[in-house]
């Protein structure tokens, strides 16, 4: 069975997940196309992992299935692999290894020959910042250093496909900032599937977004599509002095949603018009010191499509 | 290619563990040491000593049934021939044997009588306890003069030979603590395996062409390069304490070789049935030490209840023990052994056998 030629690098087909009584995930069907960097974001316990493990044939799928570059994950697993590289959620490395004995392992199980392992592992170590440490065993790395070769371990071999679950989990923003460009860079040579429950590393990141929810994909689209979606609804936020409460009581008879707490006012409405809000406040003699219209963001969007913050 | 870089992994993952290491290799020379020191107490020995009369006299028989058996140290057993004294000697039943020869009894009736002959023993003895050897030359001399009635050294004709396989405590005990050194890689090969499982690592593999049986091969070469260097450590390491080796040191080598799989295996078992390394260890430990204390590693068997003779003799470790001891101690070749060898061989073939079925099946969940 060849690939059948088309566009897409991750196809899933109605791919679904139980375990016992729980659907982990409920039949998602997505395209992903080549060369794209493909986010799945969604909070813990929305199936992202289950949905990677399944598309790198650890986990079998107990509905539907998914075709990698053409390759069904039920059919052809072993052709699926040699394609993939997969850096697990968890950091997953042999701790008494050093980093480059960690990539040649890997590189080592993909039949990657001896002379090219060793200049790719040299590069991609130099890349992360790992190669003054390339001989150091990897247990006296720090947690960021461990996180940077769990990601190079999956690209040692050059796959075709990339799955990054959760790249940046538990990291401090400096060590999230790096990966970050570095994936960034991947961006143009190598299709990536994503998953992350940061939205600001989804819209940073992804060309497109797949918003996940007990299984099932509740929205898609780009981040701007995304965002631009909620376009129906304009917040403004006002710091202010002196903000009394009929100054609010004002406010509430002009506007959909107001809320004060200390010096914020936060006003919701279809349509705000900037000097409007100000000029109310201004006239019930509240002193306004600063004041902006708020960007929809992606956690506005999940809070909006699912009822629940992104963040539990 | 894939087998031989997990294989390497392994072993990295151990040899750079100087925890796991050292329990892998020091533990059991520790119990060597231990056992070595605690049974070798500074007791006055027994010599064992056998008597040829060739002078055959009122007066030799005097000397064997009266002044020698007065001497208590001494343990005497009468020979008919020297050929069969010899041949004791080499097998460590005696320290030494004398010989009264012919016109013994002629030269202590004329020391009696005032004159002053020579009194000529022959005596055989092992040399290899310089000790033993010289504290028996100088109680032959006392006795033969005080039943002589000399003021003059007896001549003691003395012909030393070099008996190997002296039996002490370390002989008997090598070959159980070196079995015990490979019973050990039970709860290390089963921890090895379960840590991957838990860790993630065998998972992580799974998402490249990696087959399960390759885990399987490449842990198994990995354990076999221990086993192969706990083996070599071991048997120099009881060299070195002093246990004698008399037989085929290739044989015991394949003898404990076998072993050391069966172990392998039994781990590989533990770890496919257990979940965590919390839960194999003990388990593994539950399984080893007990069979280790019933195998006869620190014991004899002898004193054992046949039933559990019985259980013993179902592990490999007591066929070890006993093939072993054949063989390093007494010099016992195939086909003494054979039956045990072939127990082992087959041992080790069934246990690998069920470990990859169970190993196999525990991937697929």
């Amino acid at each position: 069975m060849n690939s059948p030629d088309n566009d897409f690098a991750v196809q899933t087909l109605n791919l679904a997940r139980k375990f016992g009584d729980l659907t982990a995930v409920d039949g998602i069907d997505l395209n992903i196309k080549k060369g794209e960097l493909f986010a799945l974001l969604g909070p813990n316990g929305a199936g992202k992992t289950t949905t990677i493990n399944m598309l790198c044939c650890l986990l079998k799928p107990t509905g539907g299935t998914a075709r990698i570059m053409g390759y069904d994950i039920l059919k052809q697993p072993y052709r699926v692999k040699e394609i993939i590289g997969v850096s697990p959620q968890e950091t997953v490395i042999s701790e008494r290894l050093n980093s480059r004995e960690n990539l040649e392992l890997i590189g080592r199980t993909h039949g990657v020959e001896a002379a090219e392992l060793k200049t790719r592992s040299q590069e991609l170590l130099a890349t992360m910042g790992l190669a003054s440490r390339a001989k150091d065993q990897v247990r006296k790395f720090s947690g960021g250093m461990k996180r940077r070769l769990n990601i190079i371990m999956a690209l040692v071999h050059d796959p075709r496909v990339v799955f990054l679950d959760e790249p940046t989990l538990g990291l401090d923003p400096q060590a999230r900032r790096a990966i970050w460009e570095y994936i960034g860079r991947l961006k143009k040579e190598k299709t990536i599937l994503l998953t992350t429950h940061y939205m600001d590393e989804a819209d940073s990141l992804a060309d497109r977004i797949g918003i996940i929810d007990e299984g099932k994909i509740v929205a898609l689209g780009t981040g701007h599509e995304l965002k631009n979606s909620l376009l129906d609804k304009q917040t403004m936020v006002v710091q202010a002095q002196d903000i009394t409460p009929q100054a609010i009581d004002k406010m509430r008879a002009k506007y959909a949603e107001v809320e004060a707490t200390g010096n914020t006012v936060v006003i919701s409405d279809k349509q705000l018009v900037f000097q409007e809000i100000v000029g109310l406040l201004h006239d019930a003699g509240v002193e306004v010191r600063s004041a902006y219209i708020k960007e929809p963001t992606l956690d506005d969007v999940f809070l909006r499509i699912t009822g629940k913050e992104l963040r539990e | 290619m894939r087998i031989l870089a997990l294989a390497i992994r392994s072993l990295k993952e151990t040899y750079r563990d100087p925890l796991a290491l050292g329990f892998l290799l020091g533990f059991p020379l520790v119990f060597m040491l231990l056992f070595g020191a605690i049974f070798s107490g500074d007791q006055l020995p027994d010599f064992a000593i056998g008597v040829i009369d060739e002078d055959n006299t009122v007066m030799s028989q005097a000397f064997t049934e009266q002044a020698l058996p007065g001497v208590p140290v001494l343990s005497l057993t009468t020979y008919d021939d020297a050929g069969t004294a010899l041949k004791d000697l080499k097998f460590g039943e005696l320290n030494a044997y004398i010989v009264i020869p012919p016109g013994f009894g002629q030269q202590v009736s004329s020391n009696w009588q005032g004159a002053k002959a020579d009194i000529v023993l022959n005596m055989t003895y092992d040399e290899s306890d310089v000790m033993i050897s010289e504290q028996l030359i100088s109680i032959i001399n006392e006795v033969t003069r005080a039943f002589a009635r000399v003021e003059v050294p007896v001549t003691v004709n003395a012909l030393p030979i070099h008996v190997e396989n002296q039996i002490d405590y370390i002989d008997f005990i090598g070959p159980g603590i070196i079995t015990f050194g490979l019973l050990i890689l039970i709860p290390t090969s089963a921890r090895m395996i379960v840590r991957d499982k838990e860790k993630g690592f065998l998972a992580r593999l799974l998402t490249t062409p990696t087959h399960p049986v390759d885990f399987i091969l490449g842990y198994s070469l990995s354990n076999v390069a221990i086993t192969i260097a706990q083996i070599l450590i071991f048997i120099f390491g009881a060299r070195l304490m002093g246990m004698d080796i008399v037989g085929n040191l290739g044989l015991a080598f394949l003898i404990f070789f076998l072993t050391g799989l069966c172990s392998v295996g039994i781990g590989m078992v533990i770890a496919s049935l257990s979940k965590s390394e919390n839960q194999a260890e003990p388990l593994a430990w539950l399984f080893s030490m007990p069979l280790a204390m019933l195998s006869g590693c620190w014991f004899s068997l002898e004193m054992m209840p046949s039933y559990l003779r019985t259980v013993a003799f179902a592990f490999p470790y007591a066929h070890t023990i006993e093939a072993a001891r054949g063989i390093l101690i007494r010099g016992v070749g195939l086909e003494a052994v054979g039956a045990d060898f072939l127990f082992l061989a087959g041992w080790a073939v069934a246990i690998f056998a069920i470990g990859i079925i169970l190993f196999r099946r525990s991937m697929r969940s």
